[in-house]
């Protein structure tokens, strides 16, 4: 099956689990930010659950298809379409050639996952799909969409058609641990940290989820010495503004981290879009 | 040592908070230890200047086990394995325009004619400390005691790839095309990041760096045998 993108969407990239064990030198992690959803797609044709798929975020791309396989969109319900009609999601949809794949406004959540049943014929680098991201675009593999672009999977048979159901309730309210700098913070700041709800700004990317309303001071007056981060790290900069860190984030960062969002909230973060709103609670 | 959890499948271990070559040589040699071990859920180490950051499954390994695993192995650290890595390496580097983009503001800055700061820059030896911010960035240090370089105030939209950059008293060399801070006294023609090489990246931790002043001829001929693959990057080590 051959996947031609007549749009590319917002930004469609191919993700898959990202790159663990070079981080040392400086190369984040990647992979799918909503990894959860991306299993689950790949589960619904058959794949194992760290195939690449496409990761679409909010305006979904324009897809011509040629030739016949399997496909299923998980994660946010972005409208998908098949040949003008609701696509199905979280289900094993047949696809057959010539069909036509678009998605329309924003129903819930950020980002959603398309896989397709077979070997996706992609580049890879040090093992993953996942492009490495600069701030201002995307650099190898070359797996960011473009117009134009086409997309190889050699098909298989896949006699099952699976459907899930999902609950489709949004994470607003993050459970966190105490970051590596939490005891820095005056009790007041930490207080207004727990207490309060903050906005999703539009500076919200791959790397990291900006939050528009600040922590008031007094802050930490300290230079700190650049120290490695990790996904889920929120930290906060000196003029009080709070930066959840992604998959994409640099390895290493200089800012003091009030706190660590758990694991298991980590794919709802990917499902934030500017204007949400968001808390955290230990 | 200091161990704190750092999220729930990560630690981080901070030796003392300065930036010298004896406490980075020690974060080295441990995350160099934790790597040989191998332990199973171990999934990534972040070596930075005075702290180790250690990823790990907590499906595979709790955080206590962890940390009784790592002090056991810190205390066979001897001398010897605190210096595993001898690399000693020398970059040529262009500090003629239109690579020494920040010559002005440098001159300004420092409060010195910008061949003593060369001079500086090629006279100091720097130790590789970590690499952070973008794939294959290599934070070095240091400059001697009293030539901080305060950062632009507005970050550079586009620095050009193989930029050397200096920040506080650190340089570096921007491996790629990227938004940056760093004031820009020179190019090197070396690259710093090949994807496609067995080994992408040309600098390691603990390497120790030295700088030689090259004419933007040498500059082109050394970026032509590169390009023609006829280069012989035996030059840069020893």
């Amino acid at each position: 099956m051959r996947l031609h993108f007549q749009k590319p969407g917002m930004f469609t990239t191919i993700q898959d689990a990202g790159r663990l064990g070079y981080q040392d030198f400086g190369v984040p992690i990647g992979g799918a930010l909503d990894r959860a959803a991306m299993q689950l797609a790949n589960l619904l044709v058959g794949n194992a659950v760290f195939e690449p798929v496409l990761e679409i975020t909010l305006l979904g791309p324009s897809i011509q298809v040629e030739g016949s396989g399997q496909i299923a969109i998980t994660g946010a319900h972005l409208s998908p379409m098949l040949n003008g009609l609701p696509f199905p999601m979280n289900a094993t949809v047949q696809i057959a050639n010539g069909d036509f794949i678009e998605f329309g406004i924003a129903v819930h959540g950020c980002r959603a996952y398309l896989s397709v049943g077979g070997e996706w014929r992609v580049e890879r680098w040090l093992g993953s799909t996942s492009p490495l991201p600069s701030m201002r675009e995307a650099l190898l593999p070359n797996n960011t969409i473009r117009k134009g672009a086409s997309l190889k999977v050699n098909t298989r048979p896949f006699p099952n058609t699976l459907k899930i159901e999902v609950e489709t309730q949004m994470k607003m309210n993050f459970q966190v641990m105490q970051g590596p700098e939490f005891d820095l913070f005056a009790p007041d700041v930490i207080g207004h940290f727990f207490s309060n709800k903050f906005k999703v700004s539009a500076a919200a990317n791959r790397m990291g989820v900006r939050l528009e309303d600040s922590l008031p001071g007094p802050l930490p007056n300290l230079e700190m010495i650049s120290s490695g981060i990790v996904p889920g790290t929120v930290q906060v900069t000196p003029s009080g503004q709070v930066i959840v860190l992604l998959a994409d984030a640099q390895t290493t960062g200089g800012y003091p981290r009030i706190a660590n969002i758990i694991s298991a909230d980590l794919d709802a973060l990917a499902q934030l879009k500017p204007g949400d709103t968001v808390g955290f609670s230990l | 040592m200091e161990f704190k959890k750092y999220g729930d499948s990560a630690l981080l271990i901070n030796f003392e908070q300065v930036i010298t070559r004896g406490i980075n040589a020690e974060v080295l040699a441990l995350s160099a230890a934790i790597q040989a071990a191998k332990w199973e859920g171990v999934r990534f180490v972040i070596p930075a200047y005075c702290s180790l950051t250690v990823g790990y499954d907590n499906g595979s390994i709790g955080y206590a086990d962890l940390c009784e695993k790592i002090m056991l192995i810190e205390q066979e650290l001897t001398v010897e394995k605190l210096s595993i890595n001898t690399r000693k390496l020398s970059i040529p580097v262009c500090y003629e325009p239109p690579y020494s983009i920040d010559h002005d503001e440098l001159v300004e800055v420092l409060g010195m004619p910008f061949d003593e700061i060369i001079h500086i820059h090629t006279s100091t030896v720097f130790h590789m400390y970590m690499m952070g911010f973008l794939p294959g960035f290599a934070y070095m240090g240091k400059w001697p005691e009293g030539f901080s370089v305060p950062r632009k105030s507005i970050p550079r939209a586009n620095v050009p790839a193989l930029s050397v950059g200096l920040a506080g008293q650190q340089t570096g060399i921007y491996p790629v095309e990227s938004p940056g801070g760093w004031q820009i006294i020179g190019q090197t023609p070396i690259p710093v990041f090949i994807p496609h090489n067995n080994e992408p990246f040309l600098f390691m931790p603990g390497d120790e760096v030295r700088f030689y002043s090259i004419s933007s001829n040498l500059f082109q001929q050394i970026k032509e045998g590169i390009t023609e693959g006829c280069f012989n990057y035996e030059e840069i080590y020893g």
